[in-house]
């Protein structure tokens, strides 16, 4: 009785390898406006047209946020959800609960930043928010994991 | 619920992981069940009950509050 939707445990390591650089590159992008050159773009003279903000339409960016954003998306998505070593159905079941908790968790502090934060404050906290739900599932499922582990060990003295 | 896998395993003298390879699960998901953190599902207490060799229904039972 497994899920279907989970990558090889394999995936896990790839993740954090993806995930990590990602990771600091958005915050260098996001508070130091960091980017690479080569992801520089600028429209060719004679290509004018309305820049509608649609990907063929734009008349110059920088691709570094793009770059990095979905580089940490996918890099969360496989550190979250590659299998343990031995998934059973009681692993399943705590990974269940532990992302209906980082959804409630990630919804109340999206409801006090609503109220609280306005202005490019409140811009940021959206950026994070691409990330955050992600990073909340896999910090309580890996905390539940670990504590699972040491009471193990307490159990087996 | 409440069960006796604690106490059948010791019958057979096999410890909390060599069970756990047997129905492949892992070793913490035994201790949970032991310990009545965990209920298994219909699978897994078939699984279990046949490597003892009883009833299900000789490993769990219900509880007054279930």
């Amino acid at each position: 009785m497994n899920t279907r939707f989970l990558f090889p445990h394999a995936c896990k390591a790839i993740g954090f390898v993806l995930a990590i650089p990602a990771f600091i590159l958005m915050i260098f992008n996001i508070h130091y406006g960091f980017e690479f050159p080569f992801l520089e773009y600028h429209a060719k003279a004679d290509h004018i047209s309305l820049d509608n903000g649609l990907l063929f339409n734009i008349q110059s960016n920088n691709f570094t946020d793009e770059l990095g954003g979905v580089t940490l998306i996918i890099g969360l998505l496989l550190i979250a959800f590659s299998r343990e070593r031995q998934e059973d159905e009681r692993i399943q079941k705590l990974r269940l609960e532990s992302l209906l908790w980082a959804v409630y968790v990630n919804s109340i502090f999206l409801i006090i930043s609503i109220i609280f934060f306005y202005g490019n404050v409140f811009l940021n906290i959206m950026a994070y928010n691409i990330c955050t739900p992600l990073i909340l599932f896999i910090a309580r499922f890996t905390l539940l994991m670990y504590r699972e582990e040491r009471s193990l060990k307490n159990d087996n003295l | 619920m409440k069960n006796t896998v604690r106490v059948e395993r010791a019958i057979l003298n096999i410890t909390q992981a060599e069970l756990a390879d047997k129905i492949n699960v892992s070793r913490q998901t035994i201790n949970a069940i032991e310990s009545n953190k965990y209920v298994p599902s219909t699978i897994l207490a078939l699984k279990i009950a046949r490597v003892f060799n009883k009833k299900v229904e000789e490993i769990f039972t219900l509880e007054n509050n279930d």
